[in-house]
């Protein structure tokens, strides 16, 4: 009984913070909960955050809907650890525009008319504005299977989400750096843009995060 | 689903201009050229159609607008009764301080015609002037009569009864619920003095047997609730007026009582006439039958307290305060008011729970599991504590439609980023309660301010939310708990600390299990009126210190992992939940074990107890929320509220301090709020 209770995988009040979610890992096929993906996903990144072809590998039979759904939920959530560090940084007076290259200033879209946000509150106020789409009763009202049209909503939230990659890499680099390095987030977040097609790969505009020497900014391309 | 529409037509003239990244004017300039071509090409058709579905969607508007007026009428016509009841209860209270002169003058004369053989000459030596039943005017009467039956009729045939007896049990909760607790605390600490007595049922009707026997006119009192023990009293007015000589000419009119007992709301008419009896002792045997069919009540969990007698009180009053005859309470009373004002509260917080729990909001917002929930102490507002690492702030009167369900739909009302680790526990400011606090598994307990109500969403960023960071844990902190300005914390660290959380030097005292150096808290509470602190540890121990000390003064071992324990806001008595599906009730002077029951399929995750002490909520992995009666210990209410991630399911629950609402925490990411 005691060793029942031991192997179920839940996280006890009082359990250490190097304990949490210490548990073996379970087959994605034996996960019969209607969250098995998000399981599935956090599993895998807590096995080795760095392993992001692992991450990224859809299990067979799945729902690949679905499956960009709740990696898009995992990004999300995992970019409040972003904007928490942004937070102590960039501010209005610092950031008044939300720009990453001084090419484009973007407009928050939470607002009834886009609006001319500080970059700290674009970057709030998309990942809310992304917590309330991606959690929207009427647009993903189940978590095992996504209609055709919601899926379509994903790449405008790639898109806002990958700018506050943007703007932390070019105006607070050393806050990207060292979340990132923790992480390994923009760079599982390009791979997995790229490897499902969700945004173009114009809008890349950070250099390959492996290359030491940043490439020169591919600037003043027109975009189709 | 305001912000994700907004998020698409942005998103949808991005792609008109085919650009991605939006510059400045370009998305402005698609707007309008949309827009443009939008407004050509009308047909008669067209035109028809557009006319016909504008004209009924007025209609809607309007029948919709006729429906709020009903309501609102409703509302006046109780408020109305209302404060009529008030004016009766004015004047009785000012007819009692006459009577009360009189017959301490009268006592005086005596004492001075027996000492000196004299009469005494005392200014004004007649009684009180007997002012005729404040009665309306027959016509008046009528009409009123007439008028609220109208209106009733309507109300229910638009079934908005339900809703006019919620805003009423709401309105009693909260004028009782006010002063209960100054008084809760004395009937504990009686009881505990008396004998330990761990059940409610048997410490409240011990007592109204007590007083029974004493001078049977208290129990009368104290089985009315809120305003009907004025209509109640008048069965023992008899009573009184044998007490007073120079009252005993006034006449009861006794078809009156029957009069507004029989008028009782539809769902209990039944129940009620038969049961009406004018002697005390009779009223004795009732408490009887009463507590016996409240207990059978609640196994069947429908059916609930529907044979409770008192709920109807306040229908009486009103209505029809204004027809009973004014109720002399007897001079005796007002030195037991307290008392009697206690088992108000009780009978009133049980009208609220006659219904059953139905789920009304569902909070969807959190990427991952909700770990920890807390009702504003007075708002319709609650704050979350997720796995996301935020916090977020609800306010449940802004809500969206949810299509397709009764349910209704909230959006945060604020975000709170800090953290930089999951959220896993959460305690509202008292008695400030502009703030809340957070503990996380990064170690780090944080001060908030809560934005206001009103505040929208997509404000800019206001860095003064965050309030003080108490860093002093070494690992994760687990539970808060908050109680008179300060905060009490338990950690992974193997401490349960005590704070002054705006302070300069915010921790007060570090509290340890001396025996047991490797012993983990798992959760903590305040107890006796934050005097003392209970900390349960994983390995099953619960030790009570005394917070001025910093000492263990009782120490209990149970052989059960426990997750959650919670002091009763009156008695002396801890609750604990515990892996082993079991809830154990502990008798905070004596150790002893008063209660253990198996509560759930599977462990015993959250704990809430209701502001009177009447009731427990708890909710288990097992995926299901309980609704328990404490008298005895009968589950009156299952509620299978949340799916499964991994192996947990509901992390936790909780009772709104005022308001008629409770709410669950799940590992699926959602909050759900039930009225
Ligand atoms: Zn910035
Ligand atoms: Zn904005």
């Amino acid at each position: 009984m005691a060793d029942v209770i031991l192997k179920l995988k839940r996280n006890r009040p009082g359990s250490k913070a190097k304990d949490f979610c210490r548990w073996p890992d379970e087959p994605f096929e034996e996960m019969d909960s209607t969250l098995a993906v998000q399981q599935f996903i956090q599993q895998t990144i807590r096995r080795d955050p760095a392993n992001l072809e692992a991450i990224l590998k859809m299990p067979e039979a799945q729902d690949e809907g679905v499956w960009k759904y709740e990696h898009l939920r995992q990004f999300c959530m995992e970019l409040n650890g972003l904007a928490v560090r942004l937070q102590s940084e960039c501010n209005p007076e610092t950031c008044p525009q939300m720009t990453a290259t001084e090419q484009w200033i973007f407009l928050c879209a939470a607002h009834k008319t886009p609006k001319e946000c500080p970059a700290i509150d674009y970057t709030r106020h998309t990942l809310d504005g992304a917590a309330c789409l991606l959690n929207s009763n009427k647009y993903f009202p189940s978590r095992v299977s996504i209609k055709e049209s919601s899926v379509a909503k994903l790449g405008s939230v790639c898109r806002r989400v990958y700018r506050i990659f943007s703007h932390a890499y070019f105006h607070h680099r050393a806050i990207f750096d060292a979340f990132e390095k923790e992480t390994h987030l923009c760079k599982r977040f390009t791979d997995f843009v790229t490897k499902y097609s969700i945004i173009s790969k114009d809008i890349l505009i950070l250099p390959k995060l492996d290359d030491e020497p940043p490439i020169t900014q591919p600037v003043g391309e027109s975009e189709a | 689903m305001k912000i994700p529409t907004a998020m698409d037509d942005s998103s949808v003239s991005h792609h008109n201009g085919g650009q991605v990244g939006s510059q400045i004017g370009v998305s402005v300039n698609n707007k309008q050229n949309e827009e443009s071509s939008q407004s050509v090409q009308y047909s008669i058709p067209g035109v028809l159609h557009f006319i016909q579905h504008e004209w009924a969607r007025f209609e809607l508007e309007r029948s919709q607008w006729e429906v709020d007026r009903a309501e609102f009428e409703a509302r006046i016509a109780f408020l109305q009764g209302e404060r009529k009841g008030q004016e009766n209860l004015k004047n009785d209270l000012v007819r009692r301080i006459k009577m009360l002169e009189y017959a301490l003058k009268q006592e005086r004369a005596k004492f001075h015609k027996l000492k000196y053989g004299v009469e005494l000459q005392q200014g004004d030596m007649r009684p009180p002037p007997e002012e005729p039943p404040q009665e309306p005017e027959p016509a008046e009467r009528a009409q009123w009569k007439q008028g609220r039956q109208l209106i009733k009729q309507y109300l229910q045939e638009i079934g908005y009864t339900d809703t006019i007896l919620d805003v009423r049990s709401n309105k009693v909760r909260t004028l009782l619920g006010l002063n209960n607790e100054d008084q809760g605390e004395e009937t504990s600490y009686r009881n505990c003095e008396k004998q330990q007595h761990y059940s409610m049922n048997t410490a409240l009707s011990r007592k109204m047997y007590d007083y029974g026997a004493k001078d049977q006119r208290k129990t009368g009192v104290s089985q009315g609730s809120g305003y009907s023990d004025e209509g109640l009293s008048v069965q023992e007015t008899a009573a009184v007026f044998a007490n007073f000589e120079f009252l005993a000419n006034q006449e009861m009119d006794m078809d009156e009582i029957d009069d507004v007992e029989a008028k009782q709301m539809h769902h209990a008419a039944g129940k009620q006439g038969e049961e009406v009896d004018h002697e005390a002792d009779e009223v004795l045997n009732e408490l009887n039958l009463l507590t016996a069919s409240e207990a059978d009540g609640g196994g069947q969990g429908d059916e609930y307290a529907v044979g409770v007698k008192y709920p109807t009180g306040t229908a009486a009053v009103t209505g029809e305060a204004d027809e009973k005859p004014l109720a002399l309470g007897e001079l005796a009373q007002l030195t037991v008011s307290n008392e009697s004002e206690g088992y108000d509260v009780a009978s009133a917080s049980k009208e609220s729970f006659r219904k059953t729990w139905n789920a009304k909001y569902t909070l969807r917002s959190h990427f991952d599991g909700v770990r920890a929930l807390a009702f504003h102490p007075t708002e319709a507002a609650l704050v979350t504590a997720s796995e996301d690492h935020t916090l977020k702030l609800w306010n449940l009167q802004r809500t969206v439609p949810a299509k397709k369900s009764a349910g209704l739909d909230v959006e945060p009302l604020y975000t709170f980023r800090a953290h930089s680790a999951p959220v896993l526990c959460l305690a509202m400011g008292a008695p400030r309660s502009e703030e809340c606090f957070s503990g996380g598994l990064d170690g780090t307990i944080r001060v908030w301010n809560l934005p206001p109500a009103t505040a929208d969403p997509y404000d800019p960023y206001d860095p003064s939310v965050q309030g003080p960071v108490l860093r002093e844990h070494t690992d994760a902190v687990w539970s808060l708990a908050s109680a008179q300005g300060r905060l009490l914390s338990a950690s992974a660290d193997g401490t349960a600390r005590l704070w002054a959380p705006r302070t300069p030097r915010p921790l007060l005292c570090t509290l340890r299990d001396e025996l047991s150096a490797a012993a983990t808290p798992a959760a903590a509470d305040f107890a006796d009126a934050a005097t003392r602190a209970a900390v349960v540890y994983r390995d099953g121990n619960l030790l009570l210190y005394d917070l001025e000390t910093g000492q263990s003064v009782l120490r209990v071992s149970c052989d059960s992992p426990a997750n959650r324990v919670r002091s009763h806001p009156t008695l002396p008595l801890l609750v604990t939940a515990h892996e082993d599906r079991h809830i154990r009730f502990w008798d905070a002077v004596s150790g002893r074990c008063a209660h253990a029951m198996v509560a759930h399929l599977d462990a015993v995750t959250g704990l809430a107890l209701d502001p009177n002490g009447l009731f427990l909520l708890s909710g288990s992995h097992d995926c299901s929320v309980r609704l328990w009666n404490l008298d005895t210990k009968t589950c009156v209410q299952e509620i299978t509220a949340h799916r499964k991630k991994f192996d947990e399911s509901i992390l936790d629950v909780a009772f709104h301090p005022l308001r008629p609402y409770i709410a669950s925490a799940g590992a699926d990411g959602l909050a759900k709020v039930f009225v």
